[in-house]
């Protein structure tokens, strides 16, 4: 195999992972602060990538515009279905079924609301830069250079967040322990909710700044959903950081797979190390016991 | 659970049967058997995930996949083996049975309710994009079609039962005798020091486990039981429509019906699942002109239900006595 091939296929790999860190990191939010499994957080990515179809396509801003836009659609969108489903459940005995079973009717509801809003058809979006970036024999589109970039400041942004404002103060007292984070007067509930709404904003950038690679139709939320699951398994559930290292680790074990195989594999490539994973760490690879 | 059965419950079952057994003498209008045989299929598929989720305590949400590879393995046991399907439909039930223990054994160790959900799922996608991809064997997306029907047999009074797409009477007592199998093993288990033991296991993993249960093997066993019921489920619904896609076998759309109709009838109950499918796929067929609005119907009756009715429909009626009797406690 040409060696040039093969280290554009895993920065290629590199560059897929990083739009799973994001996928995976806001499902690492959501369970980390709240214990909760998410099953509707792929359809934030969905809703992310229509908003950003509808405001570049049929609306006409700039994506430097209409991007940041359809991120803030999705995190009050996150916010005001976490404020009428979750926030009632997650009180009630029997939480860790019931919540996954709703997050599921939900992603059911905003799957199928899609399909009759938006019809079946898949959207696309013009590539936000043109032009290709060579080095030597490497070849790579600056739309996923960008990307890339993307991801990396915003896992930057949210890091900073997380570490030093009051908000990652909260966030990360909440998810050590809830009931302490209570007793010292963090709004609990509220800090749930924005996390939520964050979890539901990560998703729809990754959706937006892969609208031009990847087609935008209502099916799409449940196969990067389950994407997310096996970044969170191989970072250990629950954790930040884990969810990063781990989302770029299965875009490079993806892209060397695909070599190997075939790229409608590619899925059963993934799944298959998450079980083994289990299997043989259940704390996750890159996490601690 | 060791309760016996009150003579209302008793009476009911009874009635539920007679029922069933005589509904065929009524009317045998095909369109109605076809209608009660999915019931009873996705019945039995219902009963078996919720003794898994609603007895165990094991929430699993890709049940879907032993599902697929009953139907898959004996349609393709059928077909390439030559084998009759009567043999082939405990095959199909072996094999997800088989597999159920081999993808329960890694998660069932671990205690934690999100990795179940989440191996689960991806267990069951491995198997749907494996059916989809093998197409050579399968067909893939095209569909596997002409798999063999159940031979047909000579009764001493009824004289021959044949089993052909346009005589549903047969399909749908094998049906009730599958179903009354199946209930028949779970109230069975439940009733015996398993069956208590896995309420304890569900209500209490550590406590369950200072009296001396056996958490892995139990947990095993029941996930491979279900697995085992489920492909059986599975095996009969590819020998009576004679023809499987990997979306209506392995579909996560399967699935989200299934969890839909536990829930609305009432996890972690006997008849709960059963009258689920009942009322669930008789409600869809009614409106069949809505078919659009299926999924986005269940969505809405998965979120609706663990809201507000977490117990089910079949607990109504308790819970309003319930009530009643608690009242009248007050009062005295």
């Amino acid at each position: 195999m040409n060696l040039a091939i093969f280290l554009e296929q895993i920065l290629n790999g590199l560059i897929s992972g990083s739009m799973y860190a994001l996928i995976g990191s806001g499902i690492a939010l959501v369970y980390g602060t709240m214990r909760v499994l998410n099953l509707a957080h792929g359809e934030f990515y969905m809703l992310g990538g229509y908003f950003t179809y509808y405001l570049i396509v049929q609306i006409g801003l700039a994506p430097i515009v209409a991007i940041p836009l359809a991120v803030a659609i999705a995190f009050c969108l996150g916010m005001l279905i976490q404020k009428l489903t979750i926030e009632y459940l997650i009180v009630r005995e029997n939480w860790a079924f019931t919540t996954i079973a709703a997050t599921l009717g939900l992603s059911i509801i905003l799957q199928n609301a899609a399909l009759l809003m938006f019809g079946e058809q898949f959207n696309t979006v013009p590539y936000y830069v043109s032009g290709v970036l060579a080095i030597g024999d490497i070849r790579l589109p600056w739309q996923r250079v960008l990307i890339f970039l993307v991801a990396l400041a915003t896992i930057g942004g949210m890091t900073w967040l997380l570490k030093y404002t009051r908000l990652g103060w909260s966030i990360r007292a909440t998810s050590q322990d809830r009931d302490a984070a209570q007793v010292v007067g963090i709004p609990v509930r509220r800090v749930y909710m924005i996390c939520f709404g964050l979890a539901a904003a990560l998703g729809a950038l990754a959706a937006a700044m892969l609208a031009p690679i990847n087609a935008i139709n209502p099916w799409a939320g449940m196969p990067i959903l389950l994407k997310g699951f096996v970044v969170v398994i191989l970072g250990g559930l629950g954790s930040f950081p884990g969810a990063i290292i781990g989302g770029l680790f299965l875009g490079v074990v993806e892209a060397v797979g695909v070599q190997l195989t075939s790229s409608e594999w590619r899925d059963v490539i993934s799944f298959t190390l998450m079980i083994a994973v289990i299997w043989w760490r259940p704390w996750g690879v890159f996490g601690t016991k | 659970m060791f309760r016996p059965f009150t003579p209302q419950a008793l009476l009911g079952m009874t009635a539920a049967l007679a029922a069933m057994l005589l509904l065929p003498l009524l009317s045998t209008d095909p369109y109605l058997m076809h209608v009660m045989v999915l019931v009873m299929i996705f019945g039995i598929f219902a009963s078996a995930w919720n003794l898994v989720t609603g007895f165990a305590g094991l929430k699993t949400f890709g049940h879907h996949a032993f599902f697929g590879l009953g139907a898959y393995g004996s349609a393709l046991m059928s077909i390439h083996l030559g084998l009759s399907p009567w043999l082939t439909l405990w095959l199909g039930g072996l094999l997800a049975g088989a597999a159920g223990l081999l993808i329960g054994t890694p998660i069932l160790r671990i205690r934690s309710m999100p990795h179940v959900a989440i191996v689960t799922l991806g267990f069951a996608e491995i198997v749907r994009i494996c059916i989809a991809n093998l197409s050579g064997l399968t067909r893939g997306e095209m569909g596997l079609w002409g798999i063999p029907q159940f031979q047909g047999f000579t009764l001493p009074i009824v004289g021959k039962v044949s089993f052909t797409p346009a005589d549903k009477v047969s399909f749908y007592y094998l049906a009730l005798a599958l179903t009354v199998l199946t209930l028949f093993v779970i109230v069975r288990l439940m009733r015996s020091k398993t069956g208590l033991a896995m309420l304890a296991m569900r209500d209490g993993e550590d406590a369950a486990e200072s009296l001396g249960v056996n958490l892995t093997r139990l947990k095993l066993m029941v996930f491979g039981l279900s697995a085992f019921i489920v492909g059986i489920a599975g095996g009969f619904y590819a020998h009576y429509l004679s023809i499987l896609t990997p979306q209506s076998a392995v579909g996560v759309d399967l699935m989200i019906s299934i969890i839909a109709m536990v829930l609305v009838g009432g996890l972690g109950t006997f008849s709960g699942p059963l009258a689920g499918a009942l009322v669930l796929t008789v409600l869809i067929e009614a409106l069949r002109d809505l078919e659009n609005y299926r999924l986005l119907g269940y969505g809405l009756l998965i979120v609706l239900i663990v809201m507000f009715l977490p117990r089910g429909i079949v607990t109504l009626r308790e819970r309003l006595t319930f009530r009643q009797q608690e009242q009248a406690d007050h009062g005295r």
